[in-house]
C-alpha cells in the first residue's frame, strides 16, 4: 500500500476517534498510537458482527453505516436496544471487572465500516500513559453507564495497573488538569469577569469621575502605592512595617485559633459523646452563643490588662463556638450502625471512640475549622480596629482616620490573601486527613 | 406540659444554668473578700497570661449578675434604652433585606447559568475572603451617610451567606426533578419556578438563619468602630453596640453586659423568627 | 454441628412501657438449628428487627429469655445482652467504615479483640477477601466500590471473626433485582464454605424461600411466629431452584399468610420500625 495513503487512513482513525466519548480529549499523540493498533473492517448489511456470550476481545469504532445494539435480557440495562452510528463505540465488555464475553449481540443494518481495537492492546497502551489511560478508563465508565445505560454495579471498568495514581508525579498531574482546564471556556470567562470588575474600578473612580465613586482610592493609585519602593503613605511591599502588620494578625490569629482547636474539639466530642455531659453543659453553651463575640470587646478590655491579651482572647473565643459546635453534632452525625457494628467486632469503649467516632466525626470538625479560621480573622479584624497597636485591622482604621485612602484598600487586599492562604491551609489539612472522603467525592462528582 | 417537666434533661439544664450564675456571682464578688496580696505568688505567670495580677483572672473583671440585674432594671425605663434596640433591629432588617433581594436573584443567575457562574463567581471569591467589617473605611467614605454605609456592611455581611447557600443549593436538585419536568412539557420559566425556586428554599432558609447571626455581629462592630451612626439626638439611639461603648466609656460595666445580654436576645429572637418562617415555608421538609 | 444454637424463650419487647407502651414482640418463642439458615418474614415495621436486635444486644428486652449454645444472654435478671464476635449483625444500610480502606474494615475485629496481630490479621483478611471473589478492592475505600461489593466486604468482616451466628438484617433491601440476585448466590456460596448459622430478616417472602432451611413469617405488630414453614428444597441450591416446582408450590401454600399480614401493617399505617 502507498505511504501517503495509509496516513490518511491513520488520519481518518484519529479523526474518528476524536468523536467518541471515550477518546473525545485524549492528546494527539494517545490517538495517534491508538490508531496504529485498530484494524479496518467492513461488515455487508444484516452482518452479524459478533452475538452475546462470545468472546470479548476487540473494542469496535464505528466508521461509517449503522448496526444495532441489543443487550442480552440478563444484563438488566434500561434500554436493551441502540442503534450506534459514526463514533459510536461497542465492544467494549472486555473493559468490565470480571467479564470476558460480550454483553449484547451487534447487527450491521447498513454496510458498515468499523475500527477493531484489541482490548488487551489498548489496556496495555493506557497503561503506559497512566494520566490519560486513567482519564479515558473514566470516560468509558461514564458511557457505558449513561449512553448504555447498563446499571451502576456492572458498568464498573478495570482498573489499571502500572504506576498508579498515589505514585504518580503530582506535578504532571497538576500539569494535565491545568491544560485540560484551560481547554475549557472557564479561564477565559473568569478573565471576563476580572476585567469587567476591575475595567469599572478603574473608569468609575478616574475616568468617569462619578459622583462618590470619586472619594475613593482610585486602582491605579492603590497599585502603585503598594509596588511602590518609596510609597507616599509609608506602606508597600517593599516597607518592613508592612510584613510586621501581617506578622501580627497571623499570629494573633494562630494563638486563638490554636486554643479553640485544643479546647474546642475535645469539649465537642465529650459533648456529642456523653449525653449527662451535654444535658448538663449545653445549655450554658447555647445562653452564651448568641451574644456576638464583638460585643465582648469592651469587657475583653476590661479583663486583660494588655490589649494584646483581649485581640486574642476575641479571637479565640469565636473560633470555639464554632469548633465546639460543629464537632458536636458530627458527633451526633454518626450512623448509630456504625457503633453497633464495632461492638459486634469486639471493640470497647476506648476503640470505639478512637476507631469509630474521632475519624467519623473528622467531616464536621473540619468543616467547623475552616469556619472557625473565617470568624476568627472576623472578629480579629474588629478587635484590632477598636484597640490595636498593630496588625492589618488597625492599618486599615488608621489609614483612614490618617486620610491614606490607598492603604484601606492595601490593607483590605492584603487581609483578604492571608484569610483565604490560612482557610486553604486547614482544608489542605483535611483532605490529608481524610483521603476516603475525598476519594469517594471525587467519584460521586464523575 | 407534665411531660415536659418530669424529663430530667430539662431540670439538668435548669441545674446548670443555676449553677453557672451562682458561680459567676462568687467569681465577681470575689474582689471584696479576696485582697490583691493573695495574688502576689502567682504575679508573673498571671502577667504573663495577660490578666490583671490582683484579682480572680477573667471572671474577677466581670460584674456580678445581681449588679446586671440592678444596672437592667433602671435602664429599662429609660427611653434611650429602647431606641438603641430600636436602631439595631432597624439597621439589622434593612441590610438583611437587602442581602436577600440581591443575594438570592444573584445566586439563583449563578446556579443557572454557566457563562454567569464563569464570569461573576471567580470575582466572587475573590471578594469573600476579605471580613465584612475590613469595608468599614471604604464604606464610610463612599456612602454619603453614616447610616447608609452601616447598612452597607450589614448587607455585606448576610450576602455572601445567601449566595453561597443559594448555588450550593440550586446545584444540588437532583437532576430527576428536572427530567420529570421536562417530560412533562414545562417551559424553562416553569422549571425554574417549579423545581429550582422550591429545591432551593431549604437552603435559602438556612442560608438566612446564617446571615441573620453574621448580621448581628457585624451591626454590633460597626456601631461601636463608627461611634453610632447618626446620632440622633447626641448620645441617644446609637444601637445597641453604641450602647455598650457608651457603657464602657461611662465605665459602668454592669450595662456593659446588660447590653451584651440585650444583644444576644435580640440576635436569638430574629433567628427563632426567621426559623419559623422557614418552617412555614418549607412545610414539606416536616415529613422526613 | 453444635455451634449457633439460638433459642428465643418466650421473648417479651414493650416499648415505652410506662407511657405509650407499644408491644413489638409478643411472647415468641423461636428455636434455631445449628448451621441453619432461618429465614424470618414480616411486612416492614413488624417488630423483627426489634428481635433481631435483642439477640444482638443492642435492645432490652421486657420478659423472656434468650441462649445461644447453653449460654444464658438475656432473661429477666440482665435484660440486654452484651453484643459481642460471637453473633455479628450484617447491617440494613450496611456499616463498613467509610474511613477506612475494606482490608482495614476485614480486619478490624481481630485486631480490636487482640485476637490476631496486624500482620497476621492482613495475610487472613486478603485470603478471605479472595475466597470471596473479592481481591482486588482491598486498598479501595468501601465509597469506591459498588453496593454489592460493599455487602460482601462486610459479610467477610463478620466471618473473620469466626463468628457463631450472622444476624442480617435485610441487608439486599437497598439493592435492585439484579444485584439481589448475585448477591444470593454469593451469600449461599459463602454458606457452602463456612456453615455458620444465619438469622435473615427479610420481607421478601421469595428470598426467603430461596435461601432458608426454614422461614418463618411472622405476624404484623407485635411480632411473633404465625407460621414455621420447612423448605425442602435440597441444598446446595443454585438458580435454577427458582424456578422449580417445588419452589412455586412453597410460595404458594405461604403467600396467603404474608400477603394479610401485609395488609394488617399496610391498614395500621406502620412506618418503619
Amino acid at each position: 500500500m502507498d505511504a501517503a495513503l495509509r496516513l490518511g487512513a491513520a488520519d481518518e482513525a484519529i479523526a474518528v476517534l476524536r468523536e467518541t466519548t471515550p477518546f473525545g480529549d485524549a492528546s494527539e499523540a494517545l490517538l495517534a498510537r491508538i490508531a496504529g493498533i485498530a484494524r479496518r473492517a467492513r461488515y455487508a448489511a444484516g452482518a452479524r458482527i459478533y452475538s452475546a456470550d462470545d468472546a470479548a476481545d476487540d473494542i469496535f469504532v464505528v466508521l461509517s453505516g449503522r448496526a444495532e445494539h441489543v443487550f442480552k435480557p440478563e444484563v438488566g440495562a434500561r434500554e436493551a436496544l441502540r442503534r450506534v452510528t459514526r463514533g459510536g463505540v461497542f465492544g467494549w465488555a472486555g473493559l468490565l471487572l470480571g467479564q470476558t464475553q460480550r454483553l449484547a449481540t451487534v447487527t450491521a443494518i447498513e454496510p458498515t465500516e468499523v475500527l477493531r481495537i484489541d482490548t488487551e492492546a489498548l489496556v496495555g497502551l493506557l497503561e503506559s500513559e497512566p494520566l490519560e489511560g486513567g482519564h479515558v478508563m473514566e470516560r468509558f465508565a461514564s458511557m457505558i453507564q449513561r449512553e448504555f445505560t447498563l446499571p451502576a454495579l456492572l458498568a464498573q471498568v478495570r482498573r489499571l495497573s502500572g504506576p498508579l495514581t498515589e505514585e504518580m508525579s503530582s506535578l504532571s498531574l497538576t500539569l494535565y488538569r491545568l491544560s485540560l482546564w484551560l481547554r475549557s471556556p472557564r479561564p477565559y470567562l473568569m478573565l471576563v469577569g476580572f476585567a469587567l470588575f476591575l475595567g469599572f474600578w478603574y473608569l468609575a473612580v478616574e475616568v468617569w469621575k462619578l459622583p462618590r465613586f470619586r472619594e475613593m482610592p482610585g486602582l491605579t493609585n492603590v497599585v502603585r502605592e503598594w509596588l511602590s519602593p518609596s510609597p507616599t503613605y509609608g506602606l508597600s511591599l517593599y516597607i518592613a512595617e508592612y510584613y510586621q502588620h501581617i506578622a501580627m494578625s497571623v499570629w494573633r490569629v494562630a494563638q486563638g485559633f490554636f486554643l479553640a482547636t485544643v479546647l474546642g474539639v475535645p469539649v465537642g466530642l465529650l459533648l456529642g459523646w456523653s449525653r449527662s455531659f451535654k444535658e448538663y453543659v449545653f445549655p450554658v453553651f447555647e445562653t452564651l452563643r448568641p451574644i456576638p463575640i464583638l460585643a465582648w470587646v469592651p469587657l475583653a478590655i476590661v479583663m486583660f490588662i494588655a490589649t494584646e491579651s483581649a485581640v486574642v482572647y476575641l479571637a479565640f473565643l469565636a473560633s470555639f463556638f464554632a469548633t465546639a459546635l460543629n464537632t458536636m453534632l458530627g458527633v451526633e452525625s454518626i450512623d448509630e450502625s456504625y457503633v453497633r457494628a464495632a461492638n459486634c467486632l469486639g471493640a470497647d469503649r476506648w476503640q470505639v471512640f478512637r476507631h469509630v467516632i474521632i475519624p467519623g466525626a473528622l467531616p464536621f470538625i473540619f468543616t467547623g475549622l475552616q469556619i472557625s479560621i473565617g470568624v476568627s480573622w472576623f472578629s480579629l479584624v474588629a478587635a484590632e480596629m477598636v484597640s490595636g497597636q498593630y496588625g492589618l485591622g488597625y492599618v486599615i482604621w488608621t489609614s483612614y482616620v490618617m486620610v491614606r485612602y490607598p492603604t484601606i484598600v492595601i490593607g483590605m487586599v492584603t487581609l483578604g490573601i492571608v484569610g483565604y492562604v490560612t482557610s486553604a491551609l486547614v482544608r489542605i489539612a483535611g483532605d490529608y486527613l481524610m483521603e476516603w472522603r475525598v476519594r469517594e467525592l471525587a467519584l460521586a462528582e464523575r | 406540659m407534665k411531660k415536659m417537666l418530669s424529663n430530667p434533661a430539662l431540670w439538668r439544664g435548669v441545674v446548670s444554668i443555676a449553677v453557672f450564675l451562682v458561680l459567676w456571682e462568687i467569681g465577681a464578688r470575689s474582689k471584696q473578700w479576696m485582697a490583691p496580696e493573695f495574688f502576689a505568688p502567682f504575679k508573673e505567670f498571671l502577667g504573663a497570661m495577660g490578666f490583671k495580677k490582683d484579682y480572680l483572672p477573667w471572671i474577677g473583671a466581670v460584674p456580678a449578675p445581681s449588679a446586671v440585674l440592678d444596672s437592667w432594671t433602671a435602664v429599662f425605663v429609660d427611653a434611650s434604652y429602647w431606641q438603641s434596640w430600636y436602631m439595631s433591629f432597624f439597621r439589622v432588617m434593612s441590610g438583611f433585606i437587602a442581602a436577600m433581594l440581591i443575594g438570592i436573584p444573584f445566586g439563583l443567575s449563578l446556579a443557572m447559568s454557566r457563562v454567569a457562574h464563569g464570569i461573576g463567581f471567580p470575582v466572587f471569591e475573590v471578594l469573600r475572603p476579605i471580613p465584612p467589617l475590613a469595608w468599614v473605611p471604604a464604606s464610610i467614605i463612599f456612602w454619603p451617610t453614616q447610616e447608609t454605609a452601616i447598612a452597607f456592611i450589614t448587607f455585606l455581611g448576610a450576602f455572601y451567606t445567601i449566595v453561597i447557600n443559594v448555588l450550593g443549593g440550586a446545584r444540588s436538585i437532583d437532576v430527576r426533578y428536572f427530567q420529570a419536568a421536562r417530560s412533562m412539557g414545562s417551559s424553562r420559566w416553569d422549571i425554574f419556578r417549579r423545581v429550582i425556586l422550591p429545591g432551593t428554599l431549604p437552603s435559602i432558609v438556612v442560608g438566612s438563619a446564617v446571615g441573620m447571626g453574621i448580621t448581628w455581629e457585624v451591626v454590633v462592630a460597626a456601631e461601636m468602630i463608627s461611634g453610632g451612626g447618626s446620632q440622633i439626638g447626641g448620645t441617644r439611639g446609637g444601637g445597641l453596640g453604641f450602647f455598650i461603648w457608651l457603657s464602657y466609656v461611662g465605665g459602668s460595666y454592669e450595662q456593659i453586659v446588660v447590653g451584651m445580654i440585650s444583644i444576644g436576645i435580640a440576635g436569638f429572637v430574629s433567628s427563632e423568627l426567621l426559623r419559623w418562617g422557614g418552617r412555614y415555608a418549607t412545610p414539606w421538609l416536616k415529613a422526613r | 454441628m453444635t455451634r449457633g444454637h439460638i433459642v428465643i424463650e418466650d421473648v417479651v419487647k414493650v416499648y415505652d412501657p410506662q407511657g405509650a407502651a407499644v408491644m413489638a414482640v409478643d411472647h415468641c418463642t423461636l428455636a434455631i438449628e445449628p448451621g441453619e439458615i432461618c429465614m424470618i418474614v414480616g411486612p416492614s415495621g413488624c417488630g423483627k428487627t426489634t428481635l433481631l436486635n435483642a439477640v444482638a444486644g443492642f435492645h432490652e428486652i421486657t420478659s423472656g429469655r434468650i441462649i445461644m449454645d447453653g449460654e444464658v444472654l438475656c432473661s429477666p435478671e440482665k435484660p440486654r445482652s452484651t453484643p459481642g464476635p460471637d453473633r455479628i449483625v450484617v447491617f440494613q444500610n450496611g456499616a463498613l467504615f467509610p474511613w477506612k480502606t475494606n482490608l482495614d474494615n476485614v480486619i478490624f475485629g481481630p485486631v480490636m479483640q487482640g485476637k490476631l496481630a496486624r500482620k497476621e490479621a492482613i495475610d487472613k483478611g486478603r485470603a478471605m477477601l479472595a475466597d470471596a471473589g473479592l481481591s482486588g478492592v482491598e486498598h479501595n475505600y468501601p465509597g469506591e466500590v459498588s453496593s454489592g461489593m460493599r455487602r460482601r466486604v462486610e459479610i467477610v468482616r463478620a466471618l473473620m471473626n469466626d463468628p457463631k451466628a450472622l444476624l442480617l438484617d435485610e441487608p439486599y433491601r437497598a439493592l435492585d433485582s439484579l444485584t439481589k440476585s448475585v448477591m444470593h448466590e454469593a451469600l449461599l456460596e459463602i454458606y457452602y464454605k463456612n456453615k455458620v448459622t444465619i438469622f435473615f430478616i427479610t420481607h421478601d417472602l421469595e428470598e426467603a424461600i430461596f435461601l432458608g432451611h426454614r422461614v418463618a413469617i411472622m405476624t404484623t405488630r407485635p411480632c411473633k411466629p404465625k407460621k414455621i414453614l420447612n423448605v425442602d428444597i435440597p441444598h446446595p441450591r443454585d438458580y435454577s431452584a427458582l424456578t422449580s416446582k417445588r419452589f412455586r408450590e412453597l410460595i404458594e401454600e405461604t403467600n396467603d399468610a404474608v400477603h394479610e399480614e401485609a395488609w394488617k401493617a399496610f391498614q395500621a399505617g406502620e412506618k418503619e420500625g
